[in-house]
């Protein structure tokens, strides 16, 4: 029993010691103030890996955070075994080969560790403006726990920057609404899109409510970060939401396996074999999206259809890395229409083309969209083509940087609704103040809701 | 409810898209067109040059002897291992973001893993035919006979396919972990090291450590390999290798002629029993006659039929072969004579030749022995003055023993040192070439046997499968790490 004390004792505290029990009882005080200060509830501090990750987030390094609560558990797992089989020497054979592995394991997680720790503490250093020198005291466990005692209980150290409640500023923007299914036409009604990540609920995508008519254009707009991406893989069922999306009457998630083929996404980067003839690669795309019944004949003729359409006649043979940046985009648009689809996603299929080619890519789009699909294209450049398209989807990421519809209706109505005369003055003024925008999205988003749903 | 329900029914049965099977092609396609497209090829040649470069290395003795064939089976269950892992580190992670597109367009993973394991086939068939060629090419002499079948070479080479195979799946499955193509040869090493180290053959592991080597593919591919050399009942020639080396060190040492007596009295073995109740007849009633008969080729037998009973060690018998050659055999007899045993000769104080005369005891270049230089140090007995005890009857061994190691007049006799000094090649001569190389191949292979490289169709069998335990347990790693491929971006 006194054995077993003395290991806890010495696991808590890393030492039995009296001097280093009483350093790190004070080492966790003035970590308990730090984190209330930078609101984060002080506990915390006596949970030994967790402290490590609240700490890090008080210091605005969650990413270090999470490698910095890894690192300094599996370091002290490997300490813990290291005790073991020293307890046990004598009892287990070559128990010195086994020891030097852990000691060797448990050097280099310690080596990361204080790495670590020197990147939390730099950040809690530049949180609280102070100067650099600071962090000499951080290096050693018998002088850390000056900086925390002094940080945690001296009223003049004040973090400069806060860990934010999210849950409170996501239950003051709550919104409520749905849109009625359409028959023919994309219908979305979607609660919420949610990741965990670290033991952490984020919510990524919240009340996003609209139904798209057949035919329309729609440009889907919307600051970093805002959840577009997210939005369109939700919309296509690639990764499911809480949700429900119709298209064309038909439930995109619940009939996935047959409802993939009716749409057609094209990604940002070409995703092809760039040592793969276009043809070839045509041909596959073909054999994989068109259903069994089609001949081999038929395969190919449908594929020298959408060659001359999309202009890559005269490429046929060319592997796919000699294409020039235009052509790739349209052998990668090809390869989605090849099935005809009724939705078809577009993620910035303008990037890297000049300006008269992205023209004649969006009017090739639009073609499209007259044929009776929907069209749903994101870009970063869109009033050089803004005429062309219908409707305008702007999502915005609200106080909670949680993605929210902030509108979604005809091009000259969003003008009037956010006040703006172009496209991308809409997108600065839902941007938050630290990405260079207006920081508006709260207001609109809040505004967009009462207008459409009361 | 119901009308949607009759939507997708209707769905369903309008359109039916290619099903895991029919999908396996497309992508087979795709991979053989990259292997012309994509320089895939070059692990063709590749695999030759380092077939060559092994085989050269170990032509002249994999099949011949132990060391030989275990080094050799080490080295080809290495060139197995790296054309496998080689083959398909990068297959996938190079390609991530396109499988990401194909999937999201209705690609099925499992057949896109299929696809690569039939076209990873592929290529390490034609590797290890390669590998088998060039090998016989550089001289490896291969059996020609084989335990399943009547070629040894198809036996042989569907160990070399496997273990190929089965290092070709795991690091298609490490492929499959790696985000992209510098995180996969970063990885890469690490592995190979671990499959070197663990493979429990060439390097002396720990006993904590051993259940690792069941995590490896050299671990089977190395005793399949070894199993099939036939391992067990080859010679070892390290450490004739090395004597022979050693043949112009000079050895030596001192021994008294009471350490021998003393072996020669231990009558609780059986051998010495044995040996003692030989009956050398009337030999003694004369002493010249005695001293002839006493021949050295006679002691030298007597000493080696100890060493064979295992009464005496190898050097040690060589050591008394030597004394007893040189000059304790005369020595005995004159002590014997001095004792009364004999009717003539009180003094013996003569040179020269060793079964006639022997005073001083200095043995030089006798003709038997060859040995460099034997010193007898210490004088002959120089007086005897008899008691006469006459023998009469049947004389063994045994009482010439106990009376020379009993006599107190031969008390000075006994604790006669004898310097030997000697070269090992001279020594090796001696004794026998043949025989003590003979012996030592035996002896050696008897200790190095290895039950794990006994060529036996179990076996070999218990090897393959594991291997083929492999590319299963990989192959699924792969599909099952594949199929999170969505959430990358997470």
């Amino acid at each position: 029993m006194q054995v077993l004390i003395g290991d806890v004792v010495r696991f808590y505290f890393g030492s039995t010691a009296p001097v280093d029990i009483v350093l790190r009882i004070l080492f966790f005080a003035g970590l308990w103030r730090i984190l209330q200060k930078s609101g984060v509830k002080g506990w915390w501090a006596l949970v030994p890996w967790a402290r490590e990750y609240q700490l890090a987030r008080c210091a605005h390094r969650e990413p270090e955070g999470r490698a910095y609560c890894i690192t300094s558990f599996a370091s002290d797992i490997a300490v813990l075994i290291l005790a073991v089989v020293e307890r046990q020497r004598g009892q287990i054979e070559d128990v010195d080969t086994l020891t030097i592995v852990f000691l060797v394991i448990g050097v280099s997680l310690e080596l990361v560790w204080i790495v670590f720790t020197i990147r939390v503490f730099s950040g809690l250093i530049q949180v609280y403006g102070l100067r650099k020198r600071w962090l000499w005291l951080c290096l050693t466990s018998y002088t850390i726990w000056i900086p925390v005692v002094v940080w945690g209980f001296v009223k003049s150290y004040q973090p400069r920057w806060k860990v934010e409640d999210l849950r409170e500023l996501m239950e003051s923007l709550a919104t409520h609404g749905s849109a009625s299914v359409l028959d023919q036409g994309l219908t979305v009604n979607l609660k919420d899109r949610t990741v965990t990540e670290f033991f952490q609920k984020k919510v990524l995508l919240k009340d996003i409510h609209l139904s798209i008519p057949q035919g329309h254009m729609v440009l889907l707009l919307g600051g970093s970060g805002a959840g577009k991406t997210t939005f369109i893989n939700a919309v296509n069922g690639y990764e499911k939401a809480n949700a429900e999306v119709m298209l064309n009457g038909a439930d995109m998630y619940t009939q996935y396996k047959h409802m993939q083929y009716e749409v057609g996404f094209v990604p940002q980067s070409e995703m092809m074999q760039g040592k793969d003839t276009v043809w070839n690669t045509l041909l596959d795309s073909a054999s994989l999206r068109l259903p069994m019944d089609v001949t081999a004949e038929q395969r190919k003729k449908r594929v020298t259809e959408v060659m001359e359409i999309f202009g890559l006649e005269p490429v046929k043979n060319n592997l796919v890395e000699k294409l020039s940046g235009g052509q790739k985009k349209r052998l990668s648009i090809s390869m989605e229409f090849l099935s005809n689809p009724s939705l078809f996603i577009l993620d910035e299929p303008d990037s890297g083309l000049d300006g008269v080619m992205a023209r004649e890519l969006f009017e090739q789009l639009r073609k499209i969209a007259d044929t009776g699909k929907i069209v749903i294209v994101i870009t970063h450049t869109p009033d050089r083509v803004i005429d062309l398209f219908d409707d305008v989807i702007v999502l915005a990421k609200d106080s909670a940087r949680t993605g929210r519809l902030a509108w979604y209706g005809g091009i000259e109505d969003a003008k009037k609704f956010f006040q703006r005369d172009s496209m991308e003055k809409i997108v600065k003024a839902v941007n938050r103040k630290e990405e260079g925008g207006d920081g508006l999205a709260d207001e609109y988003v809040l505004k967009y809701a009462e207008v459409q749903y009361g | 409810m119901a009308e949607k329900k009759q939507r997708m029914t209707d769905h369903q049965v309008l359109v039916r898209h290619r099903g895991r099977i029919a999908q396996i092609p497309i992508y087979l396609g795709k991979q053989l067109r990259m292997f012309v497209y994509q320089s895939d090829w070059k692990v063709i040649p590749m695999s030759a040059l380092i077939a060559g470069l092994v085989g050269m290395v170990i032509r002249k003795r994999m099949f011949i002897n132990m060391e030989g064939s275990l080094m050799g089976a080490f080295a080809l269950a290495c060139v197995g291992i790296w054309n496998g892992c080689f083959n398909s580190i990068q297959v996938i992670c190079r390609e991530r973001d396109v499988i990401k597109r194909m999937h999201r367009s209705g690609m099925h993973i499992t057949s896109y893993v299929f696809a690569h394991m039939v076209y990873q086939a592929m290529l390490c068939l034609l590797q290890t035919l390669i590998t088998l060629h060039v090998t016989r090419i550089t001289g490896i002499q291969y059996p020609a006979e084989g335990l399943f079948t009547r070629w040894f070479l198809v036996d042989f080479g569907i160990s070399m396919f496997l273990i190929t195979y089965a290092s070709d799946m795991m690091a298609l499955w490490i492929s499959t972990i790696a985000k992209n193509s510098t995180t996969a040869m970063t990885i890469m090493p690490f592995v190979l090291i671990f499959q070197l180290v663990f493979s429990g053959g060439m390097l002396a592991l720990p006993e904590w450590s051993k259940p690792l080597t069941m995590l490896t593919v050299s671990n089977p591919g190395l005793k399949v390999i070894a199993a099939q050399t036939d391992y067990n009942h080859k010679p070892v020639v390290t450490v004739w290798n090395a004597i022979k080396k050693m043949k112009d060190s000079e050895i030596g040492g001192t021994i008294t002629v009471g350490d021998v007596l003393d072996k020669l009295s231990d009558t609780k073995n059986k051998n010495v029993r044995a040996l003692r109740e030989i009956e050398i007849g009337n030999v003694l009633a004369d002493a010249e006659q005695a001293a002839g008969e006493m021949e050295l080729a006679e002691a030298l037998e007597l000493v080696g039929a100890l060493e064979s009973a295992g009464v005496l060690e190898s050097a040690e018998a060589l050591e008394l072969a030597e004394a007893l050659e040189s000059a304790e055999a005369l020595e005995l007899v004159g002590a014997l004579e001095s004792a009364g045993a004999a009717t003539e000769a009180n003094t013996m104080q003569t040179e020269g030749t060793a079964a006639t005369e022997a005073n001083t005891m200095q043995a030089e270049e006798t003709a038997a022995t060859e040995a460099d230089t034997v010193q007898a140090e210490g004088t002959a007995v120089k007086t005897a003055d008899s008691s006469p005890a006459a023998v009469s009857g049947s004389v063994t061994i045994g009482d010439l023993i106990d009376l020379a190691r009993n006599s107190e007049e031969m008390a000075e006799f006994r604790n006669q040192g004898i310097t030997l000094k000697t070269t090992v090649g001279k020594l090796i001569d001696f004794v026998g070439k043949k025989a003590v190389k003979k012996t030592l191949q035996e002896k050696l292979a008897a200790g190095s046997y290895n039950p794990d490289y006994e060529y036996t169709k179990p076996n070999i069998m218990i090897y393959w499968s594991r291997l083929l335990l492999f590319v299963i347990l990989f192959a699924a790693l792969a599909t099952i790490t594949l199929e999170f491929i969505d959430k990358d971006k997470r």
